[in-house]
């Protein structure tokens, strides 16, 4: 029997070896970290999906650990997520400056990521959750800015001071420390407050509406075998801050009768479909693939945050499938740009084309992933996103419902861009000869997560019924899901039927194809020009701009988030700078001054 | 279970049937309407056989491999529809999301394999399809989710069966406004004027079309044909009641086509952007009054 407290030190003693291995030779160090990550995972799947891991603690000083649904469901995703992208490092370490503590952090990221999941203190969250955000804080500028790892920090860090007043405020209201404790007796004005800061740091951490000025800059820049992981499996984490705020406080507030509603929670649910829309509307004009990703990721969220607003069970089943589905779906996603990127060395849209030739399979992993991105069947995020809408239309809620389904379709836009500019279209003359498909180990995890990706889409029975324990444990009805049907709202989905009729509609087609007439295979460069002569495969190849028309229908307004942010960094530096003069001017006596007011002021509220 | 997916098919194949006569009687409605003689009724299904008996070329694997996922999900789809409010293949799996998205498998292979023809007209075709998709699906989703919340049910069967029970009256009548809406969303659908855009066989060389011919372009006919089945029966169960007997589906079948076909052939053509700006005006506002009244204030006729 594993133990959480083990498979820590374990993780911790990893990262040491790990960074010492791979001092010697990246290829043993790598795959060293690809063992350790591996051990991790087994040990939880086998172990944790009934919660039999051993929670004794027998080293660590002050420190306890608890199993819940909830805490192992992200645990898992997660590891899983770290498990897949750990088998791209040997190929890529070597471009890094500092490859020996890449794996070093990487692996003590993962025990900070069980730490959190596993614990029932809130100081004990609090500190693995910084660990988790120094380690990766390393890990982001070994890519391609520096900036993008002060950026990525300077938010968690704004969210985890939130949280960390939060459980001060937490701990003077109700006197413990504990997380099931202490949300229980948090009531009044206390957990208004409690919910508002939570809020802050799940919005911070999941990169959502309007503090989401991170995520493109971190997930663009960051090293491409880190941006699955940034995706897929570290914004989860405000997920999770998420529930705690949205399910677990869900303070006493006026309740919206119309759609039987807190408002609290409408006004998240508002954010969360303007995060939808925001990202779907960003995504759509980007150049850069690994920021178009990261765009769609903040659309993503933002359907996370509105299922959890919802309060009911099929809401709530929808977002943690979703959860499921977009780490699965992003990771894919990323991982199979990532190998893009590393065979032709960019990840530009405008600057690829015609990849498919040489990386098909690369090509099958990116269109199973994006498929399941915009919710269609028969993959996972169709489900969840089915979950949602069903959800939103029982409340009636229409300004979210035009966002939810605004995204949907705009998600059907970005994410043909890189499917088109990268894979298809004319194949581009640098490209001919040196590219070639990824190396085996690089096309394991990819393989994977396409199959997973599938399973999830077609047999969401299972982990509907795990996501169905956690939905109890949380105090709600679960919902119901049988072998193959998923019955809610007087709805029924069988997604293995779908399914099987889409593969029987592609066996009737391909019976169809095959008997007609064989065709004539042609180059691509032999196509109808209207009678004009190009001989440049460049001047072919539409991928710049790819939504003109579109774009330039909000081309005035998109930049205006960045600018607010700009124009708030500047006031920041303003203050600073009269803070400057009061105190660190030539005269020591100004200084003097209002040090000694200050201290009178602060006396005076003493006294009081 | 095998019995399903055979009766799944033959749905699939009838709206193939239905569909191609339909619009061949609208070649001859259209005629008329111009002073023409017109083709004969049968015109094409003669068009698209004798595009299937063609030689034709192919630009590589995901070419042929697009066409054939754009078939399979369109047949897909069809197998789901329900004829009237009691024969369906598959009962009440008829959820109207499917429709919605597993269409958009069909779609996506269609677009996949005309960017992968590497003429850049098809990937502008596909920009404009997926741009005026975005601009229809919004208000029209806006009207279904009233529906769905009035019927208290996303199965189609259900939908119809709601419509048909007595003191309710047909969508197009109960919600007047979402009527609108959703009749503009299926031209938007159909790709008929003034939202041709993205065929615009003059201006960007039929889009998406354009590398085509022989056994693939027919393939694509046939899938064109069973998509528009699909979104007119569409609109027939959503907002006229679905049909009791199949004659009745038939007939307001017949009607709504024709009806679309009518007034794209009185119109021009917009621009992209004409097509984003018109929807996401008078049809988004209308499609959320609609759903304001109808849900918040209850006011349904």
């Amino acid at each position: 029997m594993a133990s959480i407290e083990l498979l820590i030190l374990i993780l911790v003693g990893a990262s040491v070896i790990a960074y010492f291995l791979t001092k010697l030779n990246t290829t043993v160090g790598s795959i060293f970290t690809i063992f350790a990550t591996m051990f991790v995972f087994a040990s939880l799947a086998y172990f944790g999906f009934s919660n039999h891991l051993d929670s004794v603690v027998h080293l660590l000083p002050g420190v306890t650990f608890t199993q819940t649904y909830l805490g192992f469901y992200f645990a898992i995703i997660i590891v899983f997520v770290y498990l897949m992208v750990s088998f791209f490092h040997p190929y890529y370490l070597n471009e890094y400056k500092y490859k020996n503590s890449y794996n070093l952090f990487f692996l003590l990221s993962l025990a900070g990521i069980l730490g959190a999941f596993y614990t029932d203190n809130f100081i004990q969250l609090f500190f693995f959750f910084e660990l988790i955000i120094w380690t990766t804080t390393f890990l982001i500028p070994q890519g391609k800015s520096r900036e993008a790892a002060v950026s990525y920090y300077g938010f968690s860090v704004a969210g985890s001071v939130a949280m960390l007043l939060g459980i001060f405020i937490i701990y003077q209201s109700t006197g413990t420390f504990g997380i099931t404790a202490g949300l229980a007796a948090l009531s009044g004005t206390p957990a208004i407050f409690v919910f508002v800061l939570f809020l802050v740091a799940a919005f911070a951490k999941l990169g959502a509406f309007p503090l989401h000025i991170w995520l493109p800059i971190a997930h663009g820049n960051a090293p491409h075998p880190f941006s699955p992981v940034l995706s897929g499996a570290l914004v989860k984490i405000g997920a999770f801050i998420g529930v705690l705020a949205l399910i677990r406080i869900s303070p006493a507030s006026v309740l919206i009768e119309a759609i039987d509603l807190p408002l609290g929670q409408y006004v998240v649910a508002i954010l969360g479909s303007m995060s939808i829309v925001f990202g779907t509307l960003m995504a759509i004009k980007e150049d850069d693939a690994k920021k178009l990703l990261a765009y769609s990721s903040m659309s993503h969220g933002g359907y996370i945050l509105v299922a959890f607003s919802l309060m009911n069970s099929v809401a709530f089943a929808g977002g943690f499938y979703h959860i499921l589905a977009h780490a699965l779906a992003s990771a894919g996603a990323f991982m199979a740009i990532a190998a893009v990127a590393r065979q032709t060395g960019t990840t530009k849209m405008s600057e690829l084309g015609g990849i498919i030739h040489k990386m098909p399979i690369t090509y099958l992993a990116y269109l199973v992933a994006i498929i399941s991105m915009a919710g269609i069947p028969p993959m996972g995020g169709f489900i969840s996103k089915w979950l949602i809408f069903q959800a939103v239309i029982d409340k009636g809620m229409i300004l979210v419902g035009v966002a939810v389904f605004f995204g949907s379709i705009g998600s059907f836009l970005y994410v043909f861009r890189p499917l088109a500019a990268l894979f298809l279209g004319q194949e581009l003359s640098e490209y001919k000869v040196k590219v070639k498909e990824a190396p085996l180990l690089m096309l394991i995890p990819t393989v994977i997560i396409m199959l997973l990706n599938v399973y999830t889409g077609v047999f969401p029975g299972a982990i509907l019924g795990f996501t169905n324990n956690v939905i109890a444990e949380l105090g709600y009805v679960p919902i119901d899901v049988a072998a193959f049907d998923i019955t809610v709202f007087n709805s029924v989905l069988n997604p293995a039927l779908i399914s099987l009729m889409f593969a029987v509609g592609v066996g009737v087609a391909f019976v169809i194809f095959i008997v007609l007439k064989k065709s004539r295979k042609v180059g691509l460069m032999d196509t109808y020009t209207a009678a004009n002569f190009v001989h440049d495969e460049h001047l072919f190849h539409y991928t710049k701009d790819f939504y003109a028309p579109l774009e330039r229908l909000y081309e005035k307004q998109s930049n205006w988030m960045t600018s607010f942010y700009q124009s708030l960094a500047h006031k920041v530096k303003e203050i600073g700078r009269l803070a400057k003069t009061f105190f660190m001017s030539h005269y020591v006596e100004v200084a003097l001054i209002w040090i000694i007011s200050i201290i009178f002021f602060l006396l005076w509220g003493e006294i009081l | 279970m095998i019995i399903n997916i055979l009766i799944g098919l033959g749905v699939a194949l009838f709206g193939f049937v239905l569909q191609t006569s339909v619009a061949g009687i609208n070649r001859k409605v259209i005629a008329r309407l111009q002073k023409r003689e017109g083709p004969k009724w049968y015109q094409e299904f003669i068009d698209i056989f004798k595009l299937l008996s063609k030689r034709s070329v192919s630009h590589g694997w995901i070419f042929d491999f697009g066409v054939i996922m754009a078939v399979g999900g369109i047949i897909a789809t069809a197998a789901f529809m329900p004829l009237t409010s009691t024969f369906s293949a598959f009962g009440t799996y008829d959820n109207f999301f499917i429709f919605v998205y597993l269409l958009a498998v069909g779609m996506l292979g269609m677009a996949m394999s005309a960017s992968g023809s590497g003429n850049p007209w098809a990937s502008i075709g596909v920009m404009r399809a997926l741009t005026t998709m975005l601009a229809y699906e919004v208000p029209f989703m806006i009207v279904v989710l009233t529906i769905v919340k009035l019927a208290g049910s996303s199965s189609l069967t259900a939908i119809q069966l709601y419509q048909q029970a007595a003191g309710n009256h047909w969508f197009l009548i109960a919600l007047p406004l979402g009527g609108i809406v959703g009749f503009l969303a299926l031209m938007g659908m159909l790709g008929k004027k003034p939202f041709e855009t993205y065929i615009a066989p003059g201006e960007i060389a039929s889009g998406p079309m354009v590398e085509y011919g022989g056994k693939q372009l027919g393939m694509l006919f046939i899938m064109h044909e069973i998509t528009v089945f699909i979104e007119v029966s569409l609109f027939v169960h959503l907002f006229l009641g679905g049909g009791a007997t199949l004659i009745e589906f038939l007939l307001k079948y017949f009607v709504v086509y024709t009806f679309a076909n009518l007034i794209s052939n009185v119109n021009g053509r917009f621009k992209i952007d004409q097509v984003v700006k018109f929807f996401y005006k008078w049809p988004l506002i209308l499609a959320v009054v609609q759903a304001i009244i109808a849900i918040y204030f209850g006011w349904v006729i």
